[in-house]
């Protein structure tokens, strides 16, 4: 933003290496069915989809928008709301065989749920986007926790401890899709996260989604130039609920069930939680922070009873050390190769890598043994094809080892790292 | 960027792979990590325990019984990956007690599974949801429940209550959701049926899991006057609301759903003698040598005290089904379920075939000092009070099953 002059740069021209990115997700997404045979790896293709549009979503407010929000959640859950009101709705006017409702497809979902979020933050947005920071994010934690509280109150619409559930099953059916199993489910999820992650992406590009990052940097200077920092954020408060309800829309179809404790503020600090692992300043930071975390929330479980101290001291370290994140560190090195200066950088890089990797080990090893010796037997003392026991003392030492070998590759490759970067 | 995956999914797989055929797998998918576990561990020890017990009796028509955990972290949706996971690791029962969000979604889930997969059905034993509606307008075929539901709770409760003549005036305070609600509405309900003498002095809400300093509350039911308070509160919400009644010097004793489930007396002590009342299946005393030497062992092996009883009539139940039908499979299981009759340490109990309910007889019983077995390690427990038979527990339901052809 120094040079007041500057315009973004426009790209009227055909490129394939713009393209390429969409192409080979595409691909992905298209291929990843044939590689995927059990029921478990389509339900985690499918909880990923979901969360991926919803921390992306999110990051439309934290990282280009600079809103810091705990209750983005309350915009997913009442999308989840109206998503399962209406399948439930379809559900019985195709019974009765006429109506309105009759001739909307379960597909479709996704749509009423984006509406409704968009509502609600059209609604309710505007008194909280005069201020960003600390007021923002009080305001958003004060909703997100009224919003919870009222859902558990009101059984009639939220269906009270017991949610209220549905059948994707019903209505008419679009390009043949049943919806049954968790494998049909995933072409609905491909879809949709398809075209919504691209949606986000053109946001971004909009002379809008510009404004956004201006009124994170620097709201002063864009207040002088003759836009309101307000209404700035009051669109972008609106745009991240829509998409934040059509994840609520999505998770609807795939879980048929929906319940208060959505709206609470545990799924807000999940979307915190995914958009920082995955990385705030990067587009796609977050589609790598949803994938990472989701996988630790489902099955790191069953290898360890510490698997929630994992998932937290990942953010620690993350935010800590590494305050770019996944995706910001995927970037370093997309940019290194471009500018060719890969070669010169990589042994540095790799010289950090297997500092972190072994001072992980002696920290994972630690944390497993002081489980093992507080609570009996854990399995995942085991996991490094070696048997670890907290009763031995060389357990104990090879953890040391491992840490404190970790810590000395990191400060003596320190000037390597620095002289090559 | 997917490669990770990939290979970690892979790995995933190949554990699921080696599953062995021979064992008839029950999954648990309760939270057993983070801070509800506390809720989830106790039951998983608990089969765990007994499944050694079954297995050594000739296991389920002669295939060994193993217990797998699942953490569901007391989330609907995490549950229900949980549950397809088991799916595909072939676990064809599942059980489940915390959260009545959680049974809602595995009954419907698993309804619409055995509809969309026939030939790989599932059965949902649930042990503590205790949500009327599973076994009234939401009953389902595939759903058994082990435990009293809320309303059969207060109809002993409301028994015991009408029964004792000293107490004229009654104060409601419970959680407020769809549970507290329900507790209150049921309690007002039954106590004027009962004996419509008794007064209702107070019908509070507080938040859940909220409320820090009980000792408003605590004094507006002393004003009040009332002779005895109901409420449905769990977790620190009755540990809390009791230990404020003692410092506060409230006499009136508290009945309460859960007052001795886990932690609650050992943060009580000697604050909750006599003055914390439970309804449950049983009680603390272990009169019965064989019930004792569970509640020894269990301690001595995983630190928990034997409170599950249902766990036990749970997984004999099963058993017995099996053994019957001879055939470890879900339908034919469930067929031989629908009705069945054992013989428990605290009388006989009936799976009821209308709507898949429990029906058992249920004790009052209060907190006491120098018991035999003292739970969490202490020398307080649980005494009897009183008995209520099964007959008199029991309520009608207004389930109409579906049943499979």
């Amino acid at each position: 933003m120094n040079d007041i002059t500057a315009v973004a740069p426009r790209q009227n021209r055909f490129s394939w290496r713009a393209l390429s990115p969409w192409l080979i997700s595409a691909a992905v997404l298209l291929i990843l069915p044939f590689v995927l045979d059990s029921g478990t790896a389509f339900t985690l293709m499918n909880v990923i989809a979901v969360n991926i549009v919803f921390a992306l979503s999110y990051n439309m407010l934290l990282g280009q928008g600079g809103m810091l929000s705990f209750g983005h959640a309350v915009f997913f859950g009442l999308g989840s709301y109206a998503a399962m009101h209406a399948m439930n709705a379809i559900d019985e006017a195709s019974y009765a065989g006429e109506g309105f409702w009759a001739h909307i497809p379960v597909v479709s979902m996704p749509l009423v749920g984006m509406i409704a979020g968009g509502l609600v933050a059209l609604v309710i947005g505007w008194p909280f986007c005069r201020r960003a920071g600390t007021a923002f994010a009080m305001i958003t934690l004060g909703l997100g926790e009224m919003v919870a509280a009222a859902g558990q109150m009101f059984p009639s619409v939220f269906g009270g401890e017991a949610g209220i559930y549905g059948n994707r099953m019903v209505g008419p059916q679009w390009f043949g899709l049943e919806l049954a199993q968790a494998a049909d489910v995933y072409w609905f999820m491909a879809f949709w996260t398809f075209l919504a992650v691209f949606a986000m992406w053109a946001f971004t590009r909009t002379p809008l989604g510009r404004m956004s990052n201006a009124v994170r940097d620097n709201a002063d200077r864009l207040q002088f130039i003759g836009y309101p920092p307000r209404n700035i954020r009051f669109m972008i408060f609106i745009a991240s609920g829509s998409f934040g309800g059509l994840a609520g829309g999505m998770a609807a179809v795939n879980y048929e069930i929906i319940t208060p404790e959505s709206l609470g503020l545990i799924p807000s600090g999940l979307a915190l939680l995914m958009a920082a692992v995955g990385g705030l300043g990067v587009f796609y930071g977050p589609i790598v922070g949803a994938i990472v975390v989701s996988l630790m929330n489902s099955m790191l479980s069953d290898y360890t009873e510490a698997s929630i101290l994992y998932v937290g001291l990942v953010f620690l370290a993350i935010v800590m050390f590494a305050p770019r994140g996944l995706g910001g560190g995927i970037e370093h090195v997309r940019v290194a190769a471009r500018e060719g200066t890969l070669g010169k950088r990589l042994p540095g890089w790799l010289t950090g890598a297997v500092a972190v990797v072994l001072i992980s080990l002696g920290l994972v090893l630690l944390i497993e043994l002081l489980f093992q010796w507080r609570h009996g037997d854990d399995e995942f003392a085991q996991f490094f094809g070696l048997n670890f026991v907290a009763e031995s003392v060389m357990s104990w030492v090879w953890a040391l080892i491992l840490f404190g070998a970790g810590v000395a590759v990191m400060r003596v490759t320190k000037k390597f790292r620095e002289d090559n970067a | 960027m997917l490669k990770p995956i990939f290979t970690f999914l892979a790995a995933s797989l190949l554990l699921v792979g080696t599953a062995s055929a021979e064992t008839v797998k029950l999954a648990l998918i309760d939270p057993l990590t983070g801070p509800m576990a506390a809720a989830g561990q106790p039951a998983f020890e608990h089969l765990k325990y007994e499944a050694k017990r079954i297995n050594a009796n000739g296991g389920l028509n002669g295939q060994d019984l193993e217990i797998v955990g699942l953490d569901n972290k007391v989330n609907p949706q995490e549950s229900l990956v949980q549950l397809q996971k088991a799916i595909d690791d072939g676990v064809r029962y599942v059980t489940q007690g915390n959260g009545s969000s959680v049974a809602s979604a595995l009954i419907s889930a698993i309804e619409k599974h055995n509809q969309r997969n026939p030939g790989e059905e599932v059965l949902y034993l649930n042990y503590a949801a205790v949500d009327p509606a599973f076994t009234n307008e939401r009953c389902s075929y595939w759903h058994f429940r082990f435990d009293a539901n809320a309303d059969m709770k207060m109809n002993a409760l409301t028994d015991h209550i009408a029964a004792n003549d000293d107490i004229k005036k009654v104060y409601l305070i419970n959680q407020d959701y769809s549970f507290g609600q329900a507790v209150s509405k049921a309690a007002r309900e039954m106590l004027k049926e009962k004996r419509p003498d008794i007064e209702i002095v107070g019908n509070d809400f507080h938040p859940l899991a909220k409320v820090k300093d009980f000792t408003p509350y605590v004094s507006k039911i002393q004003s009040s006057g009332a002779d005895a308070v109901i409420t449905g509160n769990w977790g620190q919400d009755v540990t809390l609301l009791v230990k404020a009644a003692a410092e506060f010097g409230l006499e009136a004793p508290f009945f309460t759903y859960y007052g001795a489930s886990s932690g609650v007396v050992t943060q009580l002590g000697d604050k909750g003698v006599d003055r914390i009342y439970q309804i449950n299946e049983y009680y603390g005393e272990f009169e019965d040598p064989e019930m004792a030497k569970r509640q020894t062992e269990l301690y001595e092996q995983a630190e928990w005290d034997f409170y599950y009883l249902r766990l036990s009539t749970m997984l004999d139940m099963l058993k017995k089904s099996a053994d019957q039908a001879k055939s470890t499979d879900p339908v034919d299981v469930a067929k031989a379920m629908e009705g069945m009759k054992l013989e428990t340490t605290t009388g006989e109990v009936v799976m009821r075939a209308e709507d898949h309910q429990i029906q058992l007889p249920m004790f009052i019983s209060v907190m006491k000092d120098d018991m035999e077995y003292g739970a969490e390690g202490t020398d307080y427990n649980f005494k009897k009070v009183a008995r209520i038979d099964r007959e008199a527990v029991s309520l009608p339901t207004t389930c109409r099953m579906r049943r499979p052809k």
